[in-house]
């Protein structure tokens, strides 16, 4: 189990170095696919399944779909990935600042610093979050509702934000 | 705008306000700020050009920042002592963390360049708005947070009061001016914050009332700058005479409002033994004066040259409702006397 724990935060760092290293907003995209998919497997081995599903389901599948269609709209003819010049110098870079301050904590005490959110019983949705997933739709049922109207209101702003073609606040749509 | 877009913005724009005061979970107080944020967003982008869209994703991006920074803070919170109310806070660094994003939230120096150029990109109603109604939430929120670090917020009162006072001193943008007005008087709010909550809120709202006026005063005249604004004594003489004093209640001198906030302030200083502290806020407030100074000397105490049709305007009644200006200038003007009363129903 530590080393699929071990490579899901690998995967999740050097993720986040490849959305960091500001290449081209696709690159970028699937650089967040990575951090989200291996930040949800180690939300689901240390009592968050909810969480996980959750995050996949409207930050990917939601989301980031959207974004990326966003993206395609602005599309660029020679978009910059991760071997051109500029982004390859802020990756290296990134890794070598992980790599260095990570150092500090390699040894002693700070090995057994982790705070899971309950023991690894067996890999099932049930487990530690499920308590707080029924209270937020018991207790917390008023904040869901104004949830949903923020959702509503949000719409609004973006289509208030987005309407009137060239003449709109967004001149190039 | 489309007026039922506008009742929905400003209908989200009063309920984030009330969410963030009756909440005492910390989610539900961000998510008040946050319905502020999103809802002020198409009211400053209504007039659709490249400078009021930059304003835009200036604000957007700065109240974003504070609002995760708040969010992180009180997810610290929750993970240090175990709950989320906001008034058992006991832990040093979320309490610092909730400070520092709250002044990003409202514009304290030092993280106060956002404010000028945001407001200089609003029409006047917007940037009234923006400084009246959304310090309310964040301000509800430190007046809750109990024991709050004193270093960081005398620092932050300072510093502000400083920075207000130099800032406006170069400036001939009436919006700009009123944004540095705003961060001198916020630092004079923060400074006293931890030793009497009461007194801040007490200078909030007198804050509050000054700024509509002086808003307000800019939107009658249609001015912004002081060129404008010195070409415009003729539109409407009773102003011209008013207005002086608006601002001089807005600099803190006595007999007006304004005296009041500050002479309190500084009783409090001084009883708390910082007496150099109060000293160098009372003479920040000396550089804010100069720039007041200058607005009434530009409109009032001086003619500027003008052709004829400029300084014989007709006077015909205003398409503005002026209701709401006389109101504010008079409690702008004439409220010193019941300070009594103001100090005791303001006691938290």
């Amino acid at each position: 189990m530590t080393y699929i724990m071990s490579l899901f935060l690998l995967g999740l760092v050097l993720g986040l170095v490849a959305v960091a290293s500001n290449p081209s907003p696709y690159f970028a995209a699937l650089g967040l696919v990575v951090v989200a998919g291996m930040g949800c497997g180690v939300l689901v081995s240390y009592g968050g399944p909810f969480l996980s599903l959750v995050l996949f389901l409207i930050y990917l599948g939601g989301m980031l779909v959207v974004f990326a269609y966003s993206a395609a709209l602005a599309a660029e003819p020679y978009p910059e990935t991760w071997g051109s010049r500029p982004v390859a110098g802020y990756m290296a870079m990134y890794v070598a600042g992980v790599v260095l301050i990570s150092s500090k904590f390699w040894e002693g005490w700070h090995e057994f610093s982790w705070v899971p959110g309950d023991e690894l019983g067996e890999f099932s949705v049930f487990r530690g979050d499920i308590g707080g997933v029924a209270l937020m739709y018991s207790a917390g049922g008023g904040m869901l509702v104004i949830s949903a109207w923020v959702l509503l209101l949000t719409l609004f702003v973006v289509l208030e934000l987005t309407r009137g073609l060239g003449r709109g606040t967004l001149r190039a749509v | 705008m489309n007026p039922y877009i506008l009742a929905t913005l400003l209908f989200g724009l009063g309920l984030g306000t009330t969410i963030t005061f009756a909440s005492s979970h910390w989610l539900l107080a961000w998510m008040g700020l946050e319905i502020n944020t999103l809802a002020i967003i198409p009211l400053m982008a209504q007039h659709h050009h490249p400078r009021a869209v930059e304003a835009t994703t200036k604000y957007f991006l700065t109240q974003a920042t504070a609002a995760a920074m708040l969010l992180f803070a009180s997810t610290t919170n929750a993970w240090l002592t175990g709950q989320w109310d906001i008034q058992q806070m006991s832990h040093p660094l979320p309490i610092t963390l909730i400070t520092l994003a709250l002044a990003l939230k409202i514009g304290l120096a030092p993280v106060h360049s956002w404010l000028p150029e945001v407001l200089q990109g609003l029409d006047l109603t917007t940037g009234l708005i923006l400084s009246t109604w959304q310090k309310l939430a964040p301000f509800a929120l430190l007046l809750q947070l109990q024991p709050a670090n004193s270093t960081i917020l005398i620092i932050l009162g300072l510093t502000s009061t400083l920075v207000g006072g130099w800032g406006g001193l170069n400036q001939t943008q009436l919006r700009k001016i009123l944004a540095y007005s705003s961060i001198a008087h916020l630092g004079w709010m923060i400074l006293v914050l931890q030793f009497s909550p009461s007194l801040t809120l007490l200078t909030l709202l007198t804050y509050l009332i000054m700024t509509s006026s002086t808003f307000l005063v800019f939107k009658l005249n249609k001015s912004t700058n002081i060129n404008m604004l010195a070409t415009s004594w003729a539109k409407a003489p009773a102003l011209t005479a008013l207005t002086p004093l608006i601002l001089l209640s807005l600099g803190g001198l006595p007999p007006l409002t304004g005296f009041m906030p500050k002479w309190l302030i500084l009783q409090e200083l001084a009883k708390q033994d910082l007496a150099p502290t109060a000293t160098l806020a009372a003479m920040s407030a000396l550089l804010s004066l100069y720039f007041y100074l200058r607005l009434s000397y530009a409109m009032a105490l001086t003619m500027s040259p003008n052709n004829l049709t400029g300084m014989t305007p007709w006077r015909l009644q205003s398409s503005q409702l002026t209701l709401p200006l006389a109101i504010s200038t008079m409690a702008t003007l004439l409220l010193l006397p019941l300070t009594p009363a103001a100090v005791a129903l303001l006691t938290l």
